[in-house]
């Protein structure tokens, strides 16, 4: 079991896939000779040729409607837009576009399209290069959300994705494309809507996603130190959502940590918060508590950034808050 | 035409009045006379009667709302009729007075009654049969979490108490805190709480004053057409005495002491539901025919509802005598904002020591409470050793 990195394992993942399905297709900005601008896609068009690995002009619009309506003619396509920041501007494409012609079709059409992107701060990107923008698809019926925390689990997942038959957002974070994880030999895939228990624990549940599932086992591990037993919940897909895990712990634990890189309000957290108190009222012991960026956007000045995003202090201490200590 | 209602001024010296139950509700049709909302006040409970037949429209303040007297409280008028606009729900009452305080203390009393729990505390409790109402929460804000069941549980079990199922305990009756009941638990937690009691005591022998009351009855009955009970002597005495002693006749004013000018002695009579004080303004200058017809007057009024707000207010003493249910002794708590209580006990005959010989002789404690910050224990001795002067020389009236 060789260690590689995530984004190692993506380019592992397209390339195998791009060789198991002939017409599978990559379309973005700068993903042909420079590589995609976190090198993913490096390599894949000495090897596939420009018709299967499509460098684009700047338009997201393009992208997004050049690849569903490719998906939508057979071709099986993943399209990268380099930043969540920019998804805003294919809205109309990503939302009323992609993800309703499999409904509007009265399910004739297929939309095997991938849109690969990532999100997050960290790096001093400022405002309009930072944001966790996925509970905006949340939002919309009709396209699966998946967020790896992990190499092991991105290659698992995008595999998935890349043979689902509708649309799926595919959101990485740039923190998490250096961090090394051992990938098996052989192919494996990760079902959609299979959470991952990345900590066994008896005390409190910590829901989390993305890289802050990497904060989190941080968090768990110094709550360990204290004598409390943190189980760590890894979501890794939103839709479909695997509401069965968080519920069976919080039966188990009867208090919730959800925790988020977005801003609270509106966040993923809110609903899943919703949702547990509609179906595990009788198990808390203590409110949902939600840890999440505030509610601004992401500065510029890096000690301003580090007191938005959230760390593991603050999952720390909204563990407490629920156990009624300190 | 539309009629505004506003909170009625049930007396002198009401200020503000709690509407403690609206008896129509918005869209209800009331006429002219029927009762329309029970409003208390410092002293009582009234059923407030519709000024105007119409449609309640409007109810411009809920139950439980503290308002100044004259505030709108509710609009009656026709169906479709134009309303006038009032402010709903926010009691006009001036800073200074004192009495919004204590409505938020009600409030937050009031919030204070539901019980704090989290919902798997609350499941486990009813689980493990545990009476959450008598565990105190340790989370924030006196919250009872899981914890807190589980411990008392574990304590049912380790002291070997079986833990009582739900269905199997008896239904305890609840009686809700309200009208004269509430009145008489707040005002009494607020004295008891808040003034410095202390008790003085005295046995005081009955002869001469039962003699008086036997020489005297048929003439009150004849005059009045009232049975003279001791406790209208009582009410005598203890104004005379009062007039002796101004000090006891006395309030507290946070940085001074007014002597008051008027004696009125309250008499506390036990109803059914809880206790009035008809209260007989300037008994001192008052014959007993009239004290006694004073008094019966105003319980009768109690007994079908219908006292006013001068019945009971205004006392400045308050005479509390339990003789007829056979107790020795009390020691009352005083009336606020009255400064003292006297509490008389049963007269019974008891041996005592008179000239060096034992004698029979009717007895009865005199117990009087008072305030430590108007009173001393010298003044208040004085004035009580007074009140057995007259009873034992009833002739020191005349003084």
């Amino acid at each position: 079991m060789p260690e590689i990195t995530f984004v190692e394992s993506l380019r592992m993942t397209l390339k195998e896939e791009m060789e198991r399905d002939p017409s599978l297709m990559l379309i973005g900005e700068d993903i042909g000779r420079y590589g995609g601008i976190f090198g993913v896609t490096k390599g894949l068009l000495e090897e596939f040729g420009p018709h299967r690995v499509r460098s684009t002009p700047i338009s997201e619009s393009a992208i997004i409607g050049s690849a569903l309506g490719a998906a939508m003619t057979g071709i099986r396509t993943v399209a990268e837009l380099m930043y969540i920041d920019f998804t805003p501007v294919a809205m109309d494409q990503i939302v009323n576009q992609t993800a309703k012609m499999s409904y509007m079709s009265g399910g004739k059409a297929k939309v095997p399209m991938v849109i690969r992107t990532q999100e997050g701060g960290g790096r001093g990107n400022a405002a309009q290069h930072s944001q966790c923008l996925e509970a905006l698809f949340l939002h919309i019926p009709g396209l699966k959300i998946v967020m790896p925390s992990n190499p092991y689990d991105a290659r698992g997942l995008l595999k998935t994705a890349i043979r689902d038959d509708n649309p799926v957002m595919f959101i990485e974070h740039k923190l998490l494309y250096a961090t090394k994880g051992s990938i098996p030999d052989g192919e494996y895939l990760i079902p959609f809507g299979q959470a991952d228990i990345k900590r066994k624990g008896k005390d409190v549940t910590i829901v989390a996603i993305s890289y802050m599932v990497t904060v989190a086992l941080k968090a768990a591990a110094r709550l360990a130190e204290e004598g409390i037993e943190a189980e760590v919940i890894d979501l890794r897909t939103l839709v479909p959502l695997d509401f069965d895990a968080i519920l069976q712990s919080v039966r188990n634990t009867n208090r919730v940590v959800i925790v988020h890189e977005g801003c609270r309000t509106g966040g993923i957290g809110a609903e899943i918060a919703a949702q547990i108190q509609e179906e595990a009222f009788d198990y808390l012991d203590a409110p949902v508590a939600r840890v999440g960026a505030l509610n601004v956007p992401i500065p510029y000045s890096e000690p301003l950034e580090n007191a938005v995003i959230p760390d593991e202090d603050d999952i720390v201490r909204a563990a407490k808050k629920v156990l009624y200590r300190g | 035409m539309a009629t505004t209602v506003i909170m009625p001024k049930l007396g002198l010296t009401m200020k503000e009045g709690t509407i403690e139950k609206w008896l129509k509700q918005e869209g209800d049709r009331v006429e002219k006379g029927e009762p329309l909302v029970e409003i208390i006040t410092e002293k009582l409970n009234f059923q407030y009667e519709s000024p105007a037949s119409g449609i309640l429209r409007k109810i411009l303040h809920p139950a439980g709302k503290v308002v100044a007297v004259t505030t709108p409280i509710a609009i009656i008028a026709e169906e479709g009729e134009a309303l006038p606009e009032f402010e709903a729900s926010k009691p006009d009452v001036p800073k200074e007075a004192p009495m919004p305080a204590a409505a938020v203390q009600s409030e937050r009393k009031e919030h204070r009654e539901r019980i704090f729990a989290s919902p798997v505390a609350r499941k486990t409790a009813q689980e493990k049969g545990i009476d959450l109402s008598l565990l105190k929460g340790s989370g924030p804000e006196g919250r009872i979490t899981q914890a807190d069941v589980l411990k008392a549980a574990e304590k049912v079990q380790t002291e070997g108490v079986k833990p009582s199922v739900p269905a199997q305990k008896p239904e305890d009756k609840i009686i809700p805190l309200k009208g004269i009941r509430k009145i008489i638990a707040q005002r009494m937690t607020d004295s008891f709480q808040n003034t410095p009691h202390f008790y003085l005591s005295v046995e005081v022998d009955m002869s001469a004053i039962q003699d008086v009351k036997e020489r005297v009855k048929d003439e009150v009955e004849k005059r009045a057409k009232v049975k003279l009970t001791l406790t209208d002597i009582l009410v005598k005495v203890v104004a005379s005495a009062l007039k002796e002693h101004p000090i006891i006749n006395s309030r507290f004013e946070g940085d001074q002491i007014r002597l008051l000018e008027e004696i009125n002695v309250g008499v506390a009579i036990a109803l059914a539901d809880g206790l009035i004080v008809p209260v007989v303004h300037r008994a001192d200058q008052k014959s007993l025919t009239e004290i006694a017809s004073a008094i019966r007057t105003i319980t009768k009024k109690a007994r079908r509802g219908k006292l006013s707000l001068e019945d009971v207010g205004g006392g400045t003493f308050t005479l509390s005598n339990m003789g007829m249910l056979g107790i020795d002794k009390i020691n009352p708590i005083i009336n606020p904002p009255e400064c003292s209580i006297l509490g008389v006990g049963r007269t019974i005959e008891k041996p005592v020591v008179r000239g060096g010989e034992i004698k029979i002789k009717p007895m009865a404690w005199f117990t009087l409470s008072s305030d430590h910050r108007i009173v001393d224990g010298a003044a208040a001795g004085l004035f009580l050793s007074h009140i057995q002067k007259i009873i034992e020389t009833p002739a020191f009236l005349l003084v």
